[in-house]
């Protein structure tokens, strides 16, 4: 059951991934429409809006955290693998230091950052290596290092992204150009689908951002209403904080080039904000990709995203302090992240030998465990080797009747 | 009506009840040879019969121009000349003794079948035919259309072997009174039908002679041609002309009589196109033009209504100027607005989803509510078996 189930919805979200030429935005817009059908069978009748559309991703409906939820889920994983562990424990680790939970965060992080450099690495695109990085994060919302240390982990989540992400590498490639066994990558495979919920699906904020951009510029160019340039020529510098790298060259009149270069700029700086800070905080848990990237315009060019929200929010919008209060927030979190914070080598050695006399003993041998479950689950060589001689007998037994095995009741009367 | 209990009684199952006790293992050669036997008495019979007027006892034997007439009211047998000596002055009753009808001498005529029970259930067809004439595209589903077919055969049968007779001639009397007119006008359409079939027959039989004709004498023209340069060529050669030039001058003919070839064969393609006109298919089913499909709506009537962008017709940023303008991404069916849409739709869905809607959303449905992670964990700690698919 679990497997069918596993296959219906790998099929469901790898559809982006293995048709990215095909009219991409209807093939979207159909899985909507089928998980509404779904929901109350009957054809909606008001019109989708861009909210509803994303509300029928499964981001929405499996990976969406309020802060204090995020925090208590964690709490929670980490009780029961700790429970788990001790209930596991021999003698010798039984009294042993487990990892904190703000051990545990950093060291996860360290290795979303892990999966970045070896992405960049293989010049994979930057949606390739997100999506990797939060199928980390959310296999660690419902797992823990304790049970599964991520440096087992990593590289299955890589190679999964990398599949579902239409990026083709073939297993052994992969394994050679990271130095490791393939049977080490494959073996947390089902694992790491089972706790992402067999949802591979990550919406980003990349294309938002392109497109973003693409309306800016129009703006500037004054094609959607004589209005908006003359607006835009007016706006206020980019104060100092912002980590925009476009500066007026003259403190007087903005012309056409240089708004361009503003709006790339902002662009390329936004862009860069979304790749390290948006992918190493928890961010994408707990705001909508829309949000993330307007928080990631925000950081990058103030005034700018605040004159392109105002088109898009008329001030007596019920919504728009909600939302603006949300960008701020989101903002703020990336903001607030510098590369620093992630943790160093040897920090991740030491923390890696401590994890090592504290982990759970029966997820010890991934591969063992996962050649076994293949085989049928007998843990035994020899009982292997006893059903196989069983089998082989009775195939000979009705291998010697010409017309099969005779019949119970027949026999009885022979007899 | 009572077909299936008439089939109970059929000559089959009293055969089979004659013949019953021996051993059924081999009754298949047995109801061979019975089967044998009753052809063998029958033909005998028949032949007696068949050659003894029933009325005047005169014979074959004695008489060769004997002929015998039966009319259809009673299908009784007798000779012309009875005939002609008890019905000339006036209809009369029928000589056979027990038979009561009353018989005219028009309407006596010579048997088609041997045997009279197939005559008079042809007769009887025919009639029923002649009232009974709807068509199947009258009806609105084949469903209908064998129910009517059913009924139809029910009182043919009915008529046939005289059950509930009375009862059966009433309804098929209603049903001809009923339906005069539309019985008239398919009578008048199926000859029309069978009149413009011989027509086209006729013209196609005609056409495909012609065509016959045509080849011939392209043949035969082809052939004389043939002997014509053979022998022009060998008079001049006769005549002392330079071989070469003879050689050249051949080779000349052979491309002219190559043009005239594909000229014909130009000619036959004509006639064929020509005659595929009316290229005559029996048993085909004249098909109404059907409506063409509506176009496929993968949403089901669901709409989208955008409420933060309006998409435009042009945007100006370069990466979508470049693969609006390359060959290489139109040539495959690429339309960058497939692009825009996604990316604009993109920039704005979920602005104004929010965590806390989401988390009353999820308290509301509780079999979502293992979203918010209440059950992950507990799936994750204990290891669920791993169950290869292979």
């Amino acid at each position: 059951m679990v497997i069918i189930q596993r296959r219906v919805i790998i099929a469901e979200q790898l559809w982006w991934a293995v048709s990215p030429h095909i009219t991409v935005p209807n093939a979207e817009l159909y899985r909507v429409h089928r998980i509404f059908r779904r929901a109350d069978n009957s054809a909606m009748t008001a019109p989708l809006s861009e909210d509803d559309i994303y509300r029928t991703s499964s981001q929405y409906r499996l990976w969406f955290f309020s802060p204090e939820n995020l925090a208590a889920q964690r709490a929670k994983t980490r009780e029961l693998a700790i429970e788990r562990a001790r209930h596991n424990a021999t003698q010798s680790t039984a009294a042993c230091e487990y990892l904190t939970a703000e051990e545990e965060l950093r060291l996860v992080q360290r290795y979303c950052e892990q999966i970045r450099t070896t992405s960049d690495h293989f010049k994979w695109p930057i949606t390739l290596k997100a999506t990797a990085v939060q199928y980390l994060k959310r296999f660690y919302t419902s797992n823990s290092c304790i049970t599964y240390p991520p440096k087992e982990i990593y590289k299955t989540v890589l190679f999964l992204a990398c599949k579902a992400e239409g990026t083709h590498m073939t297993l052994s490639e992969y394994a050679r150009r990271i130095s490791t066994e393939k049977e080490s990558i494959l073996a947390p495979e089902y694992k790491v689908m089972q706790a992402l919920r067999f949802t591979l699906e990550v919406k980003h904020a990349y294309r938002g951002l392109k497109g973003v951009l693409m309306e800016l510029l129009n703006m500037a160019a004054g094609t959607n209403g004589e209005g908006y340039k003359s607006k835009m020529m007016e706006l206020a510098l980019p104060p100092k904080d912002n980590r925009t790298p476009w500066r007026s060259a003259s403190s007087g009149s903005l012309d056409q080039q240089l708004l361009n270069d503003r709006i790339q700029a902002a662009y390329a700086a936004a862009r860069t904000c979304l790749d390290a800070p948006a992918l190493l905080t928890d961010v994408y848990f707990l705001y909508t990709p829309s949000q993330i990237l307007f928080a990631a315009l925000h950081v990058a060019d103030e005034p700018l995203v605040a004159f392109y929200l105002d088109t898009k929010l008329p001030a007596t919008s019920e919504l728009r302090p909600k939302i603006l209060s949300a960008i701020h927030a989101c903002a703020a979190i990336m903001a607030a992240f510098s590369n620093g914070t992630v943790m160093s080598k040897d920090e991740r050695a030491l923390l890696e030998e401590k994890l090592e006399l504290c982990r759970d003993s029966t997820t010890r041998d991934l591969v063992k465990k996962h050649a076994n479950a293949k085989v049928g689950n007998v843990d035994d060589e020899e009982e292997r080797a006893k059903r196989r001689k069983m089998e082989r007998e009775k195939h000979m037994k009705e291998g010697d009747d010409l017309f099969g095995a005779t019949l119970s009741s027949s026999n009885g009367l022979k007899g | 009506m009572s077909r299936a209990s008439q089939l109970k009684t059929s000559p089959i199952s009293k055969r089979d009840s004659r013949m019953g006790g021996g051993s059924t293992q081999d009754g298949e050669l047995h109801k061979r040879l019975d089967r044998m036997a009753i052809g063998d008495a029958n033909s005998i019979t028949n032949l007696q019969r068949s050659e003894i007027c029933p009325v005047c006892k005169s014979s074959r034997y004695l008489n060769s121009n004997l002929r015998f007439l039966v009319n259809p009211e009673c299908y009784h047998k007798m000779c012309e000349s009875c005939v002609d000596r008890i019905f000339s002055h006036g209809p009369a009753r029928c000589p056979i003794p027990g038979c009561q009808k009353t018989l005219r001498k028009p309407r006596f005529r010579e048997q088609t079948f041997e045997d009279i029970k197939v005559e008079r259930e042809v007769d009887i067809r025919k009639k029923v035919a002649a009232v009974f004439n709807r068509r199947e595209d009258e009806f609105e589903t084949l469903r209908a259309y064998n129910d009517y077919l059913n009924d139809v055969e029910d009182i043919t049968f009915n008529l046939i072997n005289n059950i509930d007779l009375e009862e059966t001639n009433k309804r098929f009397d209603a049903y001809q009174k009923a339906h005069e007119k539309e019985i008239i006008e398919n009578a008048q359409r199926a000859q029309q039908e069978t009149q413009s079939f011989a027509a086209m027959q006729k013209a196609e039989r005609q056409l495909a002679k012609q065509r016959r004709e045509a080849a011939r004498r392209e043949e035969e023209e082809e052939k004389r041609e043939m002997e014509e340069t053979r022998r022009d060529m060998l008079n001049r050669l006769a005549s002392g002309q330079d071989a070469d030039l003879v050689a050249r001058q051949g080779q000349q003919v052979q491309l002219k009589k190559r043009m005239d070839r594909q000229a014909a064969a130009e000619r036959q393609r004509q006639l064929q196109a020509a005659s595929s006109g009316i290229m005559l298919i029996k048993g085909l089913k004249s098909k109404q033009k059907v409506e063409p499909e509506a176009p496929i709506d993968p949403f089901g009537g669901v709409t989208f209504g955008m409420q933060y962008f309006t998409l435009q017709d042009d945007y100006i940023w370069e990466g979508v100027q470049d693969p609006k303008t390359n060959v290489q991404f139109g040539a495959g069916g690429y339309n960058v607005n497939e692009f825009t849409t996604r990316a604009l739709c993109d920039a704005f869905a979920g602005l104004g989803v929010f965590v806390d809607d989401h988390d009353k959303a999820t308290e509301k449905a509780p079999q979502s509510a293992e979203v918010g992670g209440v059950k992950g964990p507990a799936v994750a700690a204990s290891d669920v078996k791993m169950e290869d698919p292979l």
